[in-house]
């Protein structure tokens, strides 16, 4: 923990040497980003200057960091061990419904446990979301277990639950743990329409091979070049397509293509609701080529006590892919609020606020 | 910067860059073909009605604004409309880029028709020349320049814009570029760029010279 704390400041004070242009920018948005009393010696703050830093915004990072600095981290470290969530735990969410959705049940969850919560919705990519983590801007982040491995070390090669969560605690960077996983699955899917899978004879990817040359896939142009994709389906499964057609990420060009008979295979997220709608079949995944992707909460070690481990472990048994895919389509088809969708289903599981 | 415009030169000169069905010269080849099988379906489309509303000098309003349509329509939204509509294949991208192409010839053509000088018209009238005699011996000659600006417009937003086609699966120089985007390949992206930048000016510089010599040769004539 004290070890972040110094990685980040070298970031804010290296900053504080560079001409400041855009100290009215970087003013408003501190307003904006922080609700916390101004000269509170929260670590949030230093480390929300090292990230305005890193955003080459340099008056602000100059005064952040000069704020709190090391006190602030001094302050904090009476956390340090063990972890506490007594002054509240901020969770991050990136910008997709899905986990928009996943950040407000776990502060459903948390409040139930009687923890406070704050969320911070859409914040953006892996790219800037783990940093933010690291640097204590937020301290909880709903994740997925294979696309977490994948960005944490892009070699690794587990692709089942349990290998997976151990390779993930050996990959993790200091200060950051992860937390069992839940029974909720966002994975990469290949999905056939039933006639195309009873024409077939289509049930797993196995399948495939049989009707080698025949088949055209639709996905997006980066799934030509992965090993969740074409590269993987020939080298584990030995099947070839008779052409790759470049559309969209489950969006609605390829899902109108396998719906219309352009694409024979689309792929497709798990919990995309038109799965279910349209009655398309899943092809199953017996050589584990698709890394699962079940939801785990990724920590800061500073938040991670037992009241956020318990609230988050009975979340994770709770919460099913079907429950996830209905609650996306509420958010996505329904247009109803993120927030309101989770505190609905928390409400319907004795998930409930403790005063 | 520099390491990536290095890098952009040697996969531009590759050799093996340039063969096959993925190669540049199949793909320039290809995107030759979407842009001018489009600009001529908009040229037939385009170019009778801004000579019919130039010459009646009626309807000019409705059919500018609703050529204008074109020019507000979103062209990946209208890909993808018709692409939903009717499913895979050319269709979506040729329908949008006509409808972007339209705009430019219809109202070039129309300003190229309005600027023919009234007397002349009269004159050619005053000869003996019935309506369509005005509009092919007079009228058309008269504003052919502008209705050629009009056409080199239309297809040179077509070149640009014809890279859509990638985005629903089909080839062309749009394939670098979506296809570098989802594998975060940038050197891809910007040869796909530059190709079709190349690909436009040549195109332009080709038909301004072929307008030159047209005129050159008319002029002689008169």
């Amino acid at each position: 923990m004290n070890a972040q704390g110094s990685a980040s400041s070298p970031n804010s004070a290296s900053s504080a040497s560079s001409p400041s242009s855009t100290s009215s920018t970087s003013s408003t948005s501190s307003a904006s980003s922080s609700s916390s009393p101004k000269h509170s010696p929260l670590p949030r703050r230093a480390i929300l200057g090292g990230l305005l830093a890193a955003a080459s915004v340099p008056a602000l990072a100059a005064c952040g960091g000069g704020i709190t600095s090391l006190d602030g981290q001094g302050g904090g470290g009476g956390n340090g061990g063990g972890g506490s969530s007594a002054n509240g735990v901020t969770i991050g969410t990136a910008n997709f419904t899905e986990n928009q959705i996943l950040g407000y049940l776990y502060a459903a969850a948390l409040g139930a446990a009687g923890v406070k919560t704050k969320v911070r919705p859409n914040l953006g990519t892996r790219e800037i979301l783990i940093p933010a983590l690291k640097g204590g801007d937020i301290d909880l982040l709903p994740e997925y277990q294979g696309a977490l491995l994948h960005y944490l070390s892009p070699k690794a090669t587990a692709t089942e639950e349990g290998a997976m969560q151990n390779a993930l605690a050996v990959a993790l960077p200091e200060g950051l743990q992860i937390l069992p996983y839940g029974r909720a699955e966002d994975s990469d899917a290949f999905a056939v329409t039933r006639e195309t899978a009873a024409e077939y004879g289509l049930a797993s990817l196995a399948d495939l091979k049989k009707q080698n040359g025949k088949l055209v896939i639709g996905a997006a142009p980066e799934v030509k070049k992965r090993v969740v994709g074409v590269v993987g389906l020939k080298e584990v499964y030995g099947v070839e397509f008779k052409e790759f057609k470049s559309l969209d990420s489950s969006g609605p060009l390829v899902k109108g293509a396998l719906k219309k008979g352009d694409v024979d295979v689309a792929n497709l997220f798990t919990t995309d609701t038109d799965i279910a709608a349209e009655g398309w079949v899943v092809l199953t995944d017996p050589k584990n080529l698709v890394p699962g992707q079940h939801v785990v909460p990724l920590i800061a070690d500073r938040k991670a006590d037992s009241a956020v481990r318990k609230a988050l472990a009975r979340l994770g048994g709770a919460l099913t892919t079907e429950d996830l895919t209905e609650l996306n389509r509420q958010v996505d088809k329904d247009k109803k609020d993120p927030e309101d969708v989770a505190n609905a289903w928390a409400a319907a599981h004795g998930l409930v606020k403790k005063r | 910067m520099y390491e990536l415009f290095k890098n952009l030169g040697s996969w531009l000169v590759a050799g093996e860059q340039w063969t096959g069905p993925d190669g540049i010269g199949h793909r320039i080849a290809e995107h030759l073909q979407y842009s001018l099988l489009a600009t001529l379906v908009a040229a037939a489309i385009a170019l009778p009605v801004g000579l019919l509303i130039g010459h009646t000098g009626r309807g000019a309003f409705v059919a500018i604004n609703l050529a204008s349509f074109g020019r507000a329509l979103p062209t990946v939204g209208l890909v993808v409309l018709v692409f939903l509509a009717g499913g895979l294949s050319m269709t979506p991208v040729y329908v949008a880029l006509v409808a972007l192409a339209v705009p430019s010839i219809v109202t070039n053509t129309y300003a190229g028709m309005t600027a023919v000088d009234p007397e002349v018209k009269d004159a050619a009238r005053g000869q003996g020349m019935r309506g369509h005699q005005v509009l092919l011996r007079v009228e058309i000659p008269l504003a052919l320049p502008l209705i050629m600006t009009g056409l080199r417009l239309a297809l040179i937003q077509v070149v640009a814009t014809a890279t859509i086609a990638a985005y629903v699966s089909f080839g062309g120089l749009g394939r670098y570029v979506f296809d570098g985007l989802a594998q975060r390949d940038l050197v891809q992206v910007l040869g796909g760029a530059v190709l079709v930048a190349a690909v436009a000016v040549v195109l332009d510089l080709a038909l301004s010279g072929l307008q030159r010599v047209l005129f050159r040769h008319r002029r002689a004539a008169v």
